[in-house]
């Protein structure tokens, strides 16, 4: 708590941009982004340095931003999926999976069993391809430039996969309120289980080159340093918290989806510096891999979205002989459904923390209000806390230890 | 769990959640003006909505158009819990919870952002993802997004269809709409 008021007093006395006045001859301001290699994005941070060492620290975000949010109120509750999926672009699983476990909510609907199966599978494997990229990212940015390749060969893969299964490689509207779009292909199980071969190889060869390199261990360890009680006030989640011995994983508290029926650990570590985020991560790839290989042998069959037709259109073959279902037809796709009047927030365990969606229903076809907590957003205030009194080139490695992703953050 | 508290009973109260363990996990502006006089009642955070309150059932509680929604989460509990802060006056204000949960500085600067709620005693209330010199609060009801001005509009084409034509003839056959779009007048179905 201590260090996070500091950076609030910090604040209150200069403001941003204000201090620039008041540099004296050893004291430097400097813009590092929007456009810059290691902010990961359009991330513009204010720095003003005392030679290499950073004294204050400002997050300055906005240049992605979109009006997502208000653009959702003027889609129909089934197409909202399409913007939010764009939300968090490396995870867009979640994204879907949290709106539609709450627009789930509010209509009271349950996903069947195969359903809850595939999304999840869908989830934990784009948990695996996210941290490939905050893999590959981070190494360049430590200088390990073969990491990037790495990364991203096995990223490959898995959007391979995903391309497969829904016919995109990113923003996939796939997940939607009351299962999933399409069951899976049929040659998905031996391509699932080769990946689920492939990539734990993969994981130790990483290993190899970063977890006892010694230049990497130099500009890991003991950098950046979050405590748990920061980590707290801050509202950081995810492998951040974790990293820094807070033990919260809501895939195990609050089990949403099919992980109440699986079995896995949540990776935590008490050090609370860039290494141990980089412990937790690789860990959490891991787990993620034992969870893909007892989702595939558990996957169930029967329907994978809830066949209700006032939520799904029926069947095209019986359009043909159906006067109902040409009408449900043409109201759910001229009109949509209507969700009932209420509140709700629910959220989901993504790669980078709590995902949350806050959506108010005013009974119509649309959302009234919607609402995406995005753990980028939140964890990205952070920055300050891990950096101050740091090198430049600490920063840049706390920046790729939060790994934000900044179409999250300003939506 | 779902409640409402007036903004002026909010910081005193958002400390005593917070030293009973409450984390801060979400703020967020709401504007009620589409909902009509009534509140919106759910279950509880993650349970399914129980629908509209009438606002004589919530003890004169109900007011403003303006909300601030908070999400807290008891992680040794496992609960969450919903506040809906009333934010009255005009600007709408609420009392700042900075001190308390420093996560909710980039959230207070959001809500203030979208919706113009001010948080009294915030140390930096600043735009945070809209341009700084930017008019208006995009989130609020009243902000349409089609009234965002079109800028470069094409000029309309001069295109000539048969030999012989004049350019002027053409341009007075052609109409202008206010768009900017060209094209030839609008066919009536004749008659006959």
């Amino acid at each position: 708590m201590s260090a996070a008021t500091g950076v609030i007093k910090d604040l209150e006395e200069r403001g941003h941009g204000a201090f620039v006045e008041n540099v004296d001859d050893d004291r430097m301001v400097i813009n590092m982004g929007p456009v810059h290699p290691a902010t990961h994005g359009v991330l513009r941070l204010l720095l003003e340095l005392d030679g290499e060492t950073v004294i204050s620290c400002e997050p300055i975000i906005g240049y992605l931003h979109t009006g997502m949010e208000k653009e959702c109120e003027d889609q129909n509750w089934r197409s909202a999926v399409t913007i939010v999926t764009r939300m968090d672009y490396l995870a867009p699983f979640f994204n879907e999976q949290a709106y539609s476990l709450a627009v789930e909510s509010l209509l009271g609907v349950e996903v069947p069993p195969r359903g809850k199966y595939i999304r999840t599978l869908m989830a934990e494997l784009n948990r695996l391809s996210s941290h490939f990229v905050w893999f590959g990212t981070q190494a360049l940015d430590m200088g390990a430039m073969s990491g990037m390749f790495y990364g991203f060969r096995e990223r490959e893969v898995v959007l391979d996969f995903f391309e497969m299964v829904t016919g995109l490689r990113m923003n996939h509207n796939y997940i939607i309120p009351g299962g999933v779009w399409e069951d899976l292909p049929a040659e998905w199980e031996p391509v699932c289980r080769r990946i689920a071969e492939i990539v734990p190889n993969r994981i130790d060869e990483y290993e190899e080159l970063l977890s006892r390199n010694p230049i990497y261990l130099e500009r890991t360890r003991g950098v950046g340093v979050l405590s748990s009680s920061d980590a707290g006030a801050l509202g950081a989640t995810g492998p951040m918290a974790r990293a820094a011995g807070v033990d919260w994983d809501l895939r195990r508290d609050v089990a949403y989806d099919a992980y109440g029926d699986l079995d896995f650990d949540v990776p935590l570590r008490t050090d609370g510096d860039v290494y141990a985020r980089y412990e937790v991560r690789m860990a959490e790839m891991r787990e993620s891999i034992r969870l893909i290989r007892q989702l595939i042998d558990g996957m169930p069959s029967g329907d994978y979205k809830n066949m209700d037709t006032k939520l799904t259109p029926p069947p095209r073959s019986e359009l043909n002989r159906s006067m109902e279902a040409v009408i449900h037809h043409f109201k759910l796709v001229t009109q949509g459904y209507t969700v009932p009047a209420g509140e709700v927030y629910r959220a989901v365990e993504s790669p980078r923390g709590e995902l949350g969606v806050y959506a108010v229903s005013d009974g119509g076809t649309s959302p009234y209000r919607l609402r995406v907590r995005d753990p980028s957003f939140v964890n990205l205030q952070c920055l300050p806390v891990m950096t101050l009194g740091g090198l430049v080139a600490d920063l840049i490695a706390a920046i790729a230890s939060i790994d934000p992703v900044m179409g999250g953050v300003d939506r | 769990m779902t409640g409402w508290i007036e903004s002026d009973r909010w910081a005193e109260r958002a400390r005593e959640l917070r030293d009973e363990g409450w984390m801060l996990m979400d703020l967020c502006g709401l504007d009620r003006s589409g909902l009509g006089r009534s509140v919106v009642n759910a279950g509880g955070a993650g349970t399914a909505g129980a629908g509209f309150r009438n606002a004589e059932g919530t003890g004169g509680l109900y007011g403003p158009r303006f909300e601030v929604v908070v999400q807290l989460l008891h992680a040794l509990k496992k609960e969450r819990m919903t506040l809906h802060v009333n934010a009255a006056g005009d600007p709408p204000t609420v009392p700042s919870v900075v001190e308390v949960w420093p996560t909710a500085n980039f959230l207070e600067r959001e809500a203030f952002d979208m919706f113009g709620i001010q948080f009294e005693g915030h140390p930096h209330l600043t735009r945070i993802l809209m341009p700084d010199d930017w008019e208006g609060h995009p989130l609020r009801k009243d902000y349409g997004v089609g009234k965002v001005p079109v800028e470069f509009i094409s000029q309309p084409l001069m295109q000539i269809d048969s030999p012989g034509q004049s350019p002027e003839t053409v341009a007075a056959e052609r109409s202008v709409d206010e768009l900017g779009q060209s094209g030839p007048p609008l066919r009536t179905v004749e008659e006959g």
